[in-house]
């Protein structure tokens, strides 16, 4: 499958006191045509400066990136694309309507088309009984699907979405998730840069974890969350059984005959089971525990924090 | 154009509603409303004073709308997130900033046409005339006014690519108080030769480097023979400012997107 992005070196750095800081360091990225890619990191991570630098909002310092094939600063590319940026604003004086219309203007269609895509995007969002009410009346809500409408208006083949989900109440939240996963039916590529790991988790494909510009984790979610954990707690055990649960990396707290194992799911829970029940000990709950991106972000930032390399999972 | 034209029609909606624009036109209004009564007061109580008078409180408050509506119109675009998802859309920057402009130009113009209507009723109501004859030096110097606030519009328009709104007021004002008072004077000096070579040159620089907002006015003109000479008649003097203005414009707005065009939004 052909690549909708793809930055090879791509870097962005200031001149400040003293040296140069990067924030986006030698960036290398591919994003496949069709997927939801999740473009993660703390703030200050570079996310939101790679975005703007495909969008030639800013320019690259080097390095080189191609949008939808096409190298960035083609603005006939732009014809294709779509952009969220995070807390949009739009002009308070004026309806949802007009600003679809607006900004169907921008693309130059005529007075007819921009009335038919306007209308039938206000009812894809839900706000066709709110498309004569002024934006400065909308909900944070209704700004964020006014937002995703406008993002629609040229039926894109690729939507680069900043924090799409954030601040918004959980039904709103909810229904801007399933807008995004209705674009991957349509055969749209999604890059997402969010903080909401929870969303990222059940609607991305693949994800890269930056952190000071530096990609430190990158892959298909399915790889990169493998490896989950066990946690088997146990009443009446003895103190003697401590050593011999405690194997594979297995966290043990032996407290009062209240047995607590974590371990990694590819411990033998048969045998362990079977030793703390030989030994008297009565089993209270054994729960797998799948590992989270959450848990995954922290390791990662944690690890580059202290200096570790970078973490690749091969599709 | 049809970007243009849309980016332009948001900026005048949007300029139209600021709280702070209406708050300096309401108080020009205000003041222009009173003149009559300001007229009645001095012992001369002349008609000529009476449009002398409102003309410069037109002036003062267009220059200020001008600036102030300017100065922010780039700054707020970055600001707010708007220019971004403009920008993502099949829009040059150059028509992004082209638009801005015509937009406050449009915006400028509805603004001292406002003024003026009401410059007009009040001069009319306190004169008991109606004579077009009368009338037309407040129709004449309010229309060269819209290009002489253009013209300072995109004096501001270019500050905001590469200066903060703060000192782009205060250098925006320096420029039109330069061009108004100090210009006219250089031009004398360097046309004329009355003073030193040295100084000659210097008001030479300056003239040509630093808008001449006097071309732009009739008053002036007439008013100060040999500061701002009349040639011809009055509309080859209008015909020639009005170049002078578009062409000068022209220069800013290309300077404008040449360094807009490189900047970091």
């Amino acid at each position: 499958m052909a690549n909708a992005i793809e930055t090879h070196e791509l870097t962005k750095a200031y001149t400040v006191r003293g040296g140069r800081a990067f924030v986006v360091d030698h960036l290398n990225l591919q994003v496949e045509e069709g997927e939801i890619f999740g473009f993660l990191g703390p703030n200050g991570a570079g996310k939101t400066t790679t975005i703007k630098m495909l969008l030639s909002i800013i320019y690259p310092t080097s390095g080189t990136a191609k949008v939808l094939g096409e190298e960035i600063g083609d603005i006939n590319i732009h014809r294709q694309l779509s952009y969220l940026p995070e807390k949009p604003y739009y002009y308070e004086h004026m309806t949802g309507m007009e600003i679809l219309d607006f900004y169907a203007r921008l693309f130059r269609m005529g007075k007819a088309e921009r009335r038919e895509r306007a209308e039938r995007l206000l009812q894809r969002v839900g706000l066709a009984d709110a498309g004569f009410k002024q934006i400065a009346q909308y909900s944070k809500g209704m700004q964020q699907r006014i937002g995703l409408a406008q993002c629609l208006l040229n039926d894109p083949k690729l939507l680069f979405l900043d924090e799409p989900t954030a601040g918004l109440d959980p039904i709103a939240h909810i229904e801007i998730r399933d807008l995004i996963l209705q674009f991957r039916e349509e055969g749209k590529t999604v890059f997402i840069s969010s903080h909401e790991l929870s969303d990222v988790e059940r609607i991305c494909d693949r994800v890269a974890i930056l952190n000071r510009g530096v990609v430190k984790a990158e892959g298909k979610l399915e790889d990169l969350l493998a490896g989950g954990r066990i946690e088997i707690t146990a009443g009446n055990v003895p103190e003697s059984l401590r050593d011999k649960v405690q194997q594979d990396g297995a966290v043990v707290s032996l407290h009062e005959g209240r047995l607590i194992v974590d371990a990694p799911d590819t411990i033998a829970t048969d045998g362990l089971v079977d030793a703390i029940r030989s030994a008297g000990g009565k089993i209270i709950s054994i729960i797998p525990r799948r590992r989270r991106l959450e848990d995954l972000f922290v390791e990662t930032i944690a690890e580059a924090e202290r200096g570790g390399s970078v973490q690749e999972v091969s599709n | 154009m049809n970007q243009v034209f849309a980016i332009a029609a948001t900026t005048v909606g949007e300029a139209i509603r600021r709280r702070v624009l209406l708050i300096i036109l309401m108080v020009g209004l205000a003041f222009l409303i009173i003149a009559p009564s300001l007229n009645e007061l001095s012992p001369r109580g002349q008609q000529q004073t009476l449009i002398d008078i409102s003309i410069g409180i037109l002036r003062i408050t267009a220059a200020i709308l001008a600036v102030t509506l300017t100065v922010y119109l780039l700054p707020n675009e970055v600001e707010r997130r708007t220019i971004y998802t403009i920008l993502s859309k099949p829009v040059h920057r150059y028509q992004f900033l082209l638009g801005k402009y015509l937009g406050s130009v449009v915006a400028l113009a509805l603004m001292i046409g406002l003024m003026t209507l009401v410059v007009i009723l009040a001069f009319g109501i306190q004169q008991q005339t109606w004579s077009l004859e009368r009338i037309s030096p407040l129709i004449k110097v309010p229309f060269m006014m819209i290009f002489q606030m253009s013209l300072l519009a995109a004096v501001s328009m270019l500050f905001s690519t590469f200066v903060t709104p703060v000192i782009n007021f205060f250098l925006s004002g320096l420029v039109w108080i330069f061009g108004t008072l100090i210009n006219p004077i250089f031009e004398r000096w360097g046309a004329q030769g009355e003073a030193s070579d040295a100084v000659t040159l210097v008001a030479r620089i300056a003239h040509y480097a630093v808008p001449n907002f006097s071309n732009l006015d009739i008053a002036q003109g007439a008013a100060t023979a040999g500061a701002t000479q009349i040639r011809g008649s009055e509309a080859v003097y209008m015909a020639n400012g009005i170049v002078y203005a578009v062409v000068y414009v022209c220069i800013l707005l290309v300077v404008a997107v040449l360094i807009f065009d490189r900047k970091e939004l």
